[in-house]
């Protein structure tokens, strides 16, 4: 740390002067470190499958963002990463508890997740998934197909062990 | 933790208020950064969400977690600086002053001050879907006088560099004076601005009567 006591900040005519400079700038965030992190490099493609499952599994219950997020009892910020496809590996209880307020199993939504190794059964059918489902307001027919497909065999592996 | 006074203005009334330049921020600083500005962002997302706005338009620093920032802030050449008006963080820079170099003639190699992040409190953002106004100006433009002024101490003559987020390409631009010097493949494809030694004299006497 320096010593700063007889330094002054800039002068009340620059402050006015940059305030109404700013008017036509509000944003003023610089990320270059996110990308030292990896804190945004592009989703993989786990995190947008199970992004675009958990979207579509609320939508088909007709639970908003907010809904979903209290049901399952985890934030709102979490919820809309997931569902954002952001680069973030969700925390497994926010998994389980997303799992157990859509009724799916949680064993296998780990895996979409990227949480635990996946089967080849549950890959395979995630990247049909990803293949088949856009994100739009309204669940189209193809779109509940693809979920219901997916779903299906999440379900059929969990019960096959 | 020492620090400049300043001022930051208030936007409901353009009154300029007292507000200081904190230098030396330690990790715990930046976790209380995260819990004053958690709370806030989740209010943002709600109304954003209830307002219908498409995501692309949503604040593109809204997922940021500061406490991540810890490890980074701990390294010898990074130094972190905020700005408190009324006992809250409004702004949080983290700047690097070793390894980065100019691009620009004409002191083309030699080093410059690296801004690492920088933003202002969720409470300052401007969000014109959701009718936020933001509640302080001239935060985000303080810490970047902050960085020429380090720039200077350093001995780097003014010069900075960073990479900004698509939204805040115009601010570095034309408030900050900065030149653009394209896209940067390694930095998620950011845009990556300069400041030269005498642009960085120039925003510094900006107001000034001629």
């Amino acid at each position: 740390m320096t010593d700063n006591a007889k330094r002054s900040g800039p002068s009340r005519e620059w402050l006015l002067h940059i305030a109404d400079l700013e008017d036509a700038c509000p944003s003023v965030s610089v990320g270059g470190m996110a990308c030292d992190f990896d804190l945004l490099p592009a989703a993989s493609e786990a995190q947008r499958v199970f992004g675009r499952l958990i979207e579509l599994a609320r939508r088909k219950k007709n639970l908003t963002v907010e809904q979903l997020a209290v049901k399952a009892d985890i934030d709102l910020e979490d919820l809309v990463e997931i569902e954002n496809e952001e680069p973030i590996v969700p925390q497994v209880r926010t998994v389980f508890q997303l799992a157990h307020a859509l009724e799916l199993p949680a064993g296998r939504l780990m895996e979409v997740a990227g949480l635990a190794k996946a089967r080849p059964e549950v890959n395979q059918a995630a990247l049909k998934f990803a293949a088949r489902s856009e994100s739009t307001a309204k669940l189209t027919r193809e779109e509940k197909e693809a979920l219901d497909e997916f779903v299906k065999v999440l379900i059929e592996v969990s019960d096959g062990g | 933790m020492s620090g400049i006074e300043t001022f930051v203005q208030r936007r409901s009334d353009k009154e300029l208020v007292s507000a200081t330049i904190l230098e030396g921020m330690a990790a715990t600083d930046l976790l209380v950064v995260e819990n004053e500005w958690r709370a806030e962002r989740s209010s943002v997302m709600q109304e954003l969400l209830s307002a219908g706005v498409a995501r692309p338009n949503w604040p593109e620093s809204l997922h940021w977690d500061w406490s991540r920032k810890v490890p980074e802030l701990q390294l010898l050449a990074s130094t972190g600086f905020g700005i408190v008006c009324e006992k809250r963080w409004q702004g949080v820079m983290i700047t690097k002053s070793a390894g980065y170099f100019t691009r620009l003639e004409p002191d083309k190699g030699k080093p410059l001050l690296y801004v690492d992040y920088l933003e202002v409190a969720p409470w300052n953002w401007v969000i014109p879907q959701i009718n936020r106004d933001g509640l302080y100006k001239t935060v985000g433009s303080t810490l970047f006088w902050r960085a020429v002024q380090q720039s200077e101490e350093e001995g780097f003559h003014g010069r900075v560099g960073l990479h900004a987020l698509p939204q805040a390409e115009p601010f570095y631009e034309k408030v900050c004076r900065m030149r653009p010097l394209g896209r940067d493949a390694s930095k998620q494809n950011l845009l990556y601005f300069e400041l030269t030694r005498q642009q960085a004299a120039g925003f510094l006497k900006m107001g000034e009567s001629k």
